[in-house]
């Protein structure tokens, strides 16, 4: 489910598919906290080793290595980031028009269509609303009927 | 996996969500890759320091009892750690018996609904559709 492929590519393309998305993230010229909480939950999940994550995390601050990234990554990869690269360039609640050039680059390596791209925008939009019901779930009444907080 | 009111608690409130979660990962006695992933996903998204993070997974070869971890645990960051003990609860496609008592111990700790577990398990559900959507997606690129 939440843990999809995205752990069994090799590990260099995990590397590859977390400093895509550290590029996707610094796109716009600033970080915010969202879009770091989404980053390190990706490299979570991507089981990136702790200490390659460090070298990853730096990144942000070398935003000129697209082309050498592009280059080398495998497609099943880009798609990944591709994927979880839409979801962060929500996640401060806009994309930038920076964010979607590098999104649109991205996808012409994947050899992504624009129809293709949208259906992936329109899958983000309705995991937005599925995560909002998640949060207003979480504050699931008390047993008195009130909220618990 | 999307940003979450998480970031907003205290940092000793995302630590003790992330134990409940270590806690919650080995219910059923053994650690499968998809929980194991669900883990360090929730974990990066909790924003711990490397430290913290070092030693809950060292507690996931031996995890507290669930009732220190509930003792740490605010009312808000209680919530999100159910919610999410589900989702981790369900990653390996099916949430079992042992599981499920614990998640109900937990929501009964919180006070919450009666049905707690099961509106979860349902949200739960619908994101299982909407993340395997994603992923046929992918797929279909594929050709």
């Amino acid at each position: 489910m939440f843990c999809d492929g995205v752990a069994d590519l090799d590990a260099s393309e995990r590397a590859r598919y977390a400093d895509l998305l550290v590029l996707i993230a610094a796109a716009d010229g600033e970080l915010v906290r969202e879009e770091i909480q989404l980053l390190e939950g990706f490299m979570g999940r991507a089981m990136v080793h702790p200490e390659a994550r460090t070298s990853i995390r730096q990144g942000l601050f070398d935003t000129n290595r697209l082309s050498n990234l592009l280059k080398n990554a495998e497609q099943e990869t880009l798609r990944y980031v591709l994927r979880d690269g839409v979801l962060l360039a929500a996640a401060d609640g806009d994309y930038d028009r920076r964010e979607l050039r590098i999104l649109k680059k991205i996808a012409v390596a994947a050899e992504m269509g624009e129809d293709e791209l949208k259906s992936l925008f329109d899958w983000v939009s309705s995991g937005w609303e599925w995560h909002a019901d998640g949060i207003t779930l979480a504050k699931l009444p008390a047993r008195n009927g009130s909220l618990s907080e | 996996m999307l940003p979450d009111t998480l970031q907003n608690l205290p940092r000793d409130e995302r630590y003790a969500y992330a134990r409940l979660l270590a806690y919650m990962a080995r219910v059923d006695e053994e650690i499968t890759v998809d929980e194991l992933a669900m883990f360090e996903q929730q974990l990066g998204k909790a924003l711990l320091s490397p430290n913290q993070r070092e030693v809950l997974r060292r507690s996931l070869k031996n995890p507290p009892s669930l009732e220190e971890c509930l003792d740490g645990l605010g009312p808000e960051a209680g919530r999100l750690a159910l919610r999410d003990a589900v989702l981790m609860a369900a990653s390996d496609g099916t949430v079992d018996d042992d599981e499920l008592e614990v998640l109900k111990e937990i929501a009964e700790h919180l006070g919450l609904v009666p049905d707690a577990v099961q509106q979860l398990i349902e949200w739960t559900k619908i994101g299982y559709a909407w993340m395997q959507d994603g992923y046929d997606m992918l797929n279909a690129l594929q050709g």
